[in-house]
C-alpha cells in the first residue's frame, strides 16, 4: 500500500531539494520526482510549493539555473547546486539530525 | 558570494521584471508540458493527461503568484505598484490633486520656513565641545535691550572670583583692514580673543596652532593671527604653506600660525569671523580706540553647576563690580544695570531677543495652518472615498486583503504629502530669503548682519516628520473607512445613493474643525495687525511722514569747525527753495535712530535727592528744527541764527520742564552740566517727543543751538509737501553744488527709520495676516467641496422635494442652512480656543491689545460671510435641479 503523503515541515523542503540536486543538475519536474523517489513516495512536492522554493533558493545563492534541453528535446530550466548550496546542505543536514534526534528522544520519554 | 547574488537578484527583480516574468512563465509552461508527456507515457489519453497535469500543477497563474511572493524585494515591488496606481488615481482627478498638493505645500512650506528660522536662531548647536555648557553673560539697563559688552576690568574680576565656570571667554569683535602678499586689501570681520578662548571651546586647529595663553600677555602680545577655514580656502586655496606668512592688519604686521576647524565661524549666529588675534593685540592694532575696552563674555559652566546657581553667584559678583564702577565714574545710574545669563549653546545672537517670541507665535500659527490643510485634504479624500467605494468593493471581492486596501489608500495620502512637501520646500526656499530680508531690515547700531538659513539635518528631519505626520493625519480616517466591510451593498448599487449618514457627519466635523482653526488664526492675525497699526499710529511727538533725512560726512571735505558751520548755514536757504520742501533744519541725532547722548545736569534752584539720576538726554539742533519735525513750541522762542556768539541758550521738553520746575515757568532759568563750564539759559519749552524708541516713556530732553557750538552736526532734516522721494534727487544735487567736497552718507525717510524699529511686529502681522487669510480660504474650499458633494449625492431627494412642491427658495435655504449649521458649530468650538489663543499670544508679544473681543467677532463674521459665499454655487445648483431629470437619474 502506498503511504499517505505527509505535509512538509518548514525547512525540510529546502533540505530535500538540496539533497536531490547532489546527484547532478535537474529540472523542476525531475527534482519533484527525485524527492518522491528518495522519500519512498512519502513526500509529493506540488509545483505550487516547488517553484517558490526553487526561486527563493536561487536568490539565496544556494542553487543556480540555466536553460537546457530535456530528455524529450524540450526546453527546460535546469537547476544545480552552488558552492554555497553545498555548505547549506551540510548546515541543514546537521540541523535536521538534531531535530530528528530531539523528536525521537521526546517520543521515547515516558 | 551569497550577498552579491542576493543584491543581483534584487536588482534583477526590480529593473528586469519583464524578463524575470517571461522566464517564469516559460518555466511553468514547460513544466506543465513535461507533466502531460509523463502522463501520456503512463498510458493516459491526451485529454486525460492534460486534465491530470493541470490538477497536479494547480493553475499556472497561481503558481506564478506564489513564486512572486517569495521573491527578494517583493515588498518594494508591491509598494511601487501601489505608487504607480496611486499616481494614476491622482492624475485622473487633476483638480482635486492640485488643490490638495497646493494646500499641503503651503502648510508644509510655511512650517519649514518658520522652523528653519527658529533652528538657525535658537536651536543649532555650536560646533564646539559640549555646547550645552556654554552660557552668555549679559547686562541690561531698564528699558533698553540687553547687551553683552563688559569692561575688561569687570571681566578680570569675574574671571578671578567666580566658582561656577570652568572657563570664562572674552572676545572683542572688530572689522579690520587686512592686506599682505598675494592678498587683496580688504575689510575682514575679526575676533580678538583672550588666551583660553580656543582651548575652553575645545577646538583643534585644521593646521598649525590656535591662539593660546602665551600669545595673550598684556603689554607684550605675540603678533600672531589665526584664519578661519573659509578664509583659508577662499583667499589661499587651502595652501598649507601660509603658516609663518605675514599679513598686515590695520598697519600692524602679524604672522599666520594656524587655521580654525572647518565648521567654526565664531560664536555669533549673524556674523562670522575670518581672522582671530590675541586680545592683548587690541591696543596695538587700534591705538585710538575707546579708553574703556569692551569684551563679549561667554562662560563654560563647571560640570554639575546649574544655570540658576551660576546666575545667582554671577549676579552678586556683578553687583560688586557695579559698586566699584559707580564710585570711580561717579555715575549713580550705573547701579541700575541688572545682570542676566542665557544659554549660549546655540551661539550668540543679536536678533534672538527680539525675534524669538514672535517666531514661536508664528510657529503656532503655521502649525494651525497645517492642521487646516490636513483637515481640508482629509475631507476631500473622504468625499472621494465615497466615489471610490465601488472600486474598493470590486478589489475586495477579487481577493485583495483589507490591509492591502488600507495600504493603498495610505500610499496615496503619502504621495500627496510628499508632493506637497517637495513643492513646500521650494516655497520655503523662496520664502526664507524674503523673511531674512525683512528681519535684517531691523534697526541695529553696529556693523550690518549677515544671516543665512541653511538647510541642515534638523530642518530636513523636521520637514520629513511633518510630511509623514501630515499624511497620517489626513490619510488615516479615509484609510480606516476602507477597512469597513462594504462589499455587498456597494456592488449592488453601482453608483449614487449609497450615501451614509456617518460619512457626511465626518465631513461636517472636518469642515467645522477647519472653521474653528481658521477663526483662531483670523482673530490672532487681526490682533497682530491691530497691534502693528497701533504702533504705526502712535503719537511720537513729531510728524513722521514727509520727512526726509540726509546725513552728510564732512570728514574728508577739508571743512571743519566754523567753516563747516558757515557752509551748512549757507546750504539751508537753497534747500528750502527747492519746490516741495517746506522747511529745513539740522540735528545731532535724528529721533528713533537709536543714537543719542546724555549728561548729568545741574538745574539752578533744584536740589537733587541723594541717589537721584541726574542725567538728561541731549540733542544739538539748528533753528526751525521743531517746526520742521512738527513738534509744537509750547513756551518761549525757537533758536535763532543770531544766537551765534551770544550767551548759550537751551530749549527743554515738557517732561523736563515739569520735572524740574513743576508749574513754574522755566524760561530764563539756567542749567549747567558736569564737566562743562558753560551755563545755558532756557529760552523755550517744546512738546514731548520720542527719542530712541517709539515705545519708550518720555525722556527729559534738552536741546542746544548747534550754531553756538564750535562745530556743527551733519544730519539734515527736510519737511516736504510731497513724497520725500520725489525731492531727493534735487536735494542731493543742491548739496553737491553748494558743498562740493562733502560726501552724502545716508539718505532715508523718518517713516522708514520708524518702521525699522517695529520689524518683529510687522513680520508677525504680515505673516499671520497671510496665513489667516489662507486658512480661511482653505476652510471655504473645504465647505464648498462638502456642499457640492452633498448636493450631488442628494440630487434625487432634492428632485422629489421639488416634485412634491418645494420651491427653489426652500431648496436654497436648505443648503444654506446646512452650511451655516456647520460653520456655527465650528465657530462654537473656535471662539473659546480663540480666547485662549489671545492670551497665549499676549504672553509672547508685549503690549498686545487683548482687552477687545472685536477680532474674534470680526473673525466670526468673516467666516460666516465666506461660508455663504462658498455655499452659493452648490445652493444654486440645488435650486436648479430639474425634478424630471433627477428622478430619471436612478
Amino acid at each position: 500500500m502506498k503511504s499517505k503523503p505527509t505535509t512538509l515541515l518548514q525547512g525540510t523542503l529546502d533540505l530535500l531539494i538540496l539533497k536531490s540536486l547532489v546527484a547532478g543538475e535537474m529540472h523542476g519536474l525531475g527534482i519533484s520526482r527525485r524527492i518522491q523517489q528518495i522519500t519512498g513516495g512519502t513526500f509529493v512536492v506540488k509545483p505550487g510549493s516547488l517553484f517558490p522554493a526553487l526561486h527563493r533558493m536561487e536568490e539565496e545563492g544556494w542553487i543556480s539555473s540555466f536553460w537546457g534541453e530535456s530528455e524529450n528535446n524540450r526546453r527546460a530550466k535546469y537547476y544545480r547546486l552552488t558552492k554555497a548550496g553545498r555548505k547549506q546542505l551540510e548546515v541543514e543536514t546537521k540541523r535536521w539530525g538534531r531535530i530528528s534526534w530531539a523528536i525521537a528522544e521526546a517520543l521515547e520519554a515516558s | 558570494m551569497p550577498l552579491f547574488v542576493k543584491v543581483r537578484s534584487f536588482l534583477r527583480n526590480l529593473f528586469l521584471s519583464r524578463r524575470v516574468e517571461v522566464d517564469l512563465d516559460e518555466e511553468v509552461r514547460s513544466h506543465l508540458e513535461m507533466l502531460i508527456e509523463e502522463n501520456i507515457r503512463a498510458g493516459m489519453s491526451p485529454k486525460e493527461a492534460q486534465r491530470a497535469a493541470r490538477i497536479e500543477l494547480g493553475g499556472i497563474e497561481q503558481v506564478k503568484a506564489q513564486v512572486r511572493e517569495e521573491r527578494i524585494g517583493n515588498w518594494l515591488h508591491s509598494v511601487l505598484s501601489d505608487c504607480r496606481y496611486g499616481v494614476r488615481q491622482l492624475r485622473k482627478n487633476p483638480g482635486f490633486t492640485a488643490v490638495a498638493i497646493l494646500s499641503l505645500a503651503l502648510g508644509i512650506g510655511a512650517n519649514t520656513v518658520i522652523f528653519s528660522l527658529i533652528d538657525t536662531l535658537m536651536l543649532r548647536r555650536l560646533p564646539v565641545r559640549n555646547p550645552g555648557e556654554l552660557v552668555e553673560l549679559l547686562h541690561k539697563y531698564p528699558g533698553e535691550p540687553h547687551s553683552n559688552g563688559f569692561s575688561l576690568q569687570t571681566y578680570q574680576l569675574m574671571r578671578q572670583r567666580n566658582d561656577v565656570f570652568s572657563g570664562l571667554l572674552a572676545a572683542a569683535y572688530q572689522s579690520l583692514h587686512v592686506r599682505g602678499e598675494g592678498l587683496e586689501p580688504q575689510i575682514v570681520n575679526s575676533g580678538l580673543v583672550e588666551g583660553s578662548f580656543f582651548s575652553t571651546l575645545g577646538l583643534n586647529p585644521t593646521i598649525g596652532r590656535l591662539i593660546g595663553p602665551d600669545d595673550d600677555h598684556a603689554g607684550q602680545p605675540s603678533p600672531v593671527a589665526v584664519l578661519s577655514w573659509t578664509f583659508w580656502k577662499g583667499r589661499f586655496n587651502l595652501d598649507p604653506s601660509i603658516l609663518g606668512k605675514e599679513i598686515i592688519v590695520d598697519g600692524v604686521t602679524v604672522t599666520i600660525v594656524g587655521v580654525t576647524p572647518r565648521n567654526f565661524s565664531g560664536l555669533q549666529v549673524e556674523a562670522s569671523q575670518d581672522l582671530w588675534l590675541p586680545l592683548a593685540m587690541e591696543p596695538v592694532i587700534i591705538p585710538s580706540g575707546p579708553g574703556r575696552r569692551w569684551v563679549a563674555l561667554v562662560g563654560r559652566l563647571k560640570p554639575g553647576v546649574s544655570m540658576e546657581q551660576a546666575r545667582a553667584e554671577m549676579a552678586v559678583l556683578y553687583e560688586s563690580t557695579l559698586d566699584e564702577d559707580a564710585r570711580t565714574t561717579g555715575n549713580p545710574y550705573i547701579r541700575k544695570f541688572k545682570f542676566e545669563m542665557e544659554p549660549a549653546g546655540a551661539g550668540l545672537s543679536f536678533l534672538r531677543e527680539d525675534f524669538a517670541k514672535p517666531l514661536l507665535a508664528l510657529m503656532a500659527i503655521v502649525g494651525l495652518l497645517l492642521l487646516i490643510a490636513c483637515a481640508n485634504v482629509a475631507s476631500m479624500l473622504l468625499a472621494r472615498g465615497a466615489a471610490r467605494e465601488h472600486e474598493m468593493a470590486v478589489r475586495a471581492t477579487l481577493g485583495a486583503g483589507r490591509f492591502r486596501l488600507v495600504r493603498q489608500v495610505l500610499t496615496e495620502s503619502l504621495l500627496l504629502s510628499v508632493a506637497g512637501s517637495l513643492l513646500g520646500i521650494v516655497l520655503a526656499y523662496l520664502g526664507s530669503g524674503l523673511l531674512v530680508r525683512i528681519i535684517l531690515a531691523a534697526r541695529r547700531v553696529g556693523p550690518p548682519l549677515e544671516f543665512h538659513v541653511h538647510t541642515d539635518a534638523g530642518v530636513v528631519l523636521f520637514t520629513t516628520a511633518v510630511t509623514l505626520l501630515t499624511a497620517l493625519l489626513f490619510g488615516l480616517l479615509p484609510a480606516l473607512r476602507a477597512l469597513r466591510p462594504v462589499v455587498a451593498p456597494s456592488l449592488r448599487q453601482a453608483s449614487g445613493s449609497s450615501e451614509t449618514g456617518s460619512r457626511r457627519f465626518f465631513g461636517k466635523c472636518l469642515v467645522a474643525a477647519q472653521v474653528a482653526l481658521s477663526l483662531v488664526l483670523l482673530s490672532a492675525a487681526m490682533q497682530f495687525i491691530r497691534h502693528l497699526s497701533n504702533l504705526e499710529d502712535l503719537d511720537l511727538g513729531f510728524q513722521r511722514d514727509q520727512l526726509l533725512l540726509v546725513s552728510l560726512d564732512p570728514q574728508h571735505s577739508g571743512l571743519e569747525g566754523e567753516q563747516l558751520s558757515r557752509a551748512y548755514r549757507e546750504l539751508l536757504a537753497p534747500l528750502e527753495a527747492i519746490p516741495g520742501v517746506r522747511s529745513v533744519s539740522l540735528c545731532g541725532a535724528t529721533p528713533i535712530s537709536g543714537a543719542g547722548a546724555n549728561r548729568a545736569v545741574t538745574v539752578a534752584g533744584y536740589e537733587p535727592k541723594p541717589g537721584e539720576i541726574r542725567n538728561v538726554a541731549e540733542n544739538w539742533v539748528a533753528p526751525k528744527y521743531f517746526e520742521t519735525l512738527g513738534t509744537p513750541l509750547l513756551a518761549g522762542r525757537d533758536f535763532d541764527l543770531r544766537d551765534q556768539g551770544r550767551p548759550r541758550v537751551a530749549i527743554i521738553n515738557q517732561t523736563m520742564a515739569r520735572y524740574y520746575f513743576a508749574d513754574r515757568s522755566p524760561i530764563g532759568r539756567t542749567v549747567s552740566f558736569d564737566g562743562d563750564d558753560q551755563r545755558y539759559e532756557i529760552i523755550g519749552v517744546v512738546g514731548d517727543s520720542k527719542l530712541y524708541d517709539i515705545r519708550e516713556p518720555n525722556h527729559r530732553i534738552i536741546y542746544f543751538n548747534m550754531f553756538q557750538e564750535p562745530s556743527p552736526c551733519s544730519r539734515f532734516v527736510l519737511r516736504t509737501n510731497i513724497g520725500p522721494a520725489t525731492v531727493t534727487p534735487q536735494v542731493l544735487q543742491t548739496v553737491h553744488s553748494v558743498l562740493k567736497t562733502v560726501a552724502v552718507k545716508r539718505v532715508t525717510t523718518m517713516a522708514d527709520q520708524v518702521d525699522e524699529t517695529i520689524v518683529p511686529e510687522r513680520l508677525i502681522a504680515l505673516l499671520s495676516g497671510w496665513f489667516g487669510t489662507l486658512g480661511a480660504v482653505l476652510a471655504a474650499i473645504g465647505l464648498y467641496g462638502l456642499l457640492a458633494y452633498t448636493v450631488a449625492r442628494r440630487i434625487n431627494e432634492i428632485g422629489i422635494r421639488i416634485a412634491l412642491g418645494a420651491t427653489r427658495g426652500n431648496v436654497t435655504r436648505m443648503v444654506l442652512r446646512d452650511a451655516l449649521g456647520t460653520v456655527c458649530a465650528g465657530l462654537a468650538i473656535g471662539v473659546p480656543i480663540a480666547f485662549w489663543g489671545k492670551r497665549f499670544a499676549a504672553s509672547l508679544i508685549a503690549d498686545l491689545p487683548v482687552a477687545s473681543a472685536a477680532p474674534i467677532l470680526f473673525g466670526s463674521v468673516g467666516m460666516i460671510a465666506l461660508a455663504l459665499l462658498a455655499a452659493y454655487v452648490p445652493a444654486r445648483r440645488a435650486a436648479c435641479v430639474d425634478p424630471m431629470v433627477a428622478l430619471r437619474y436612478e
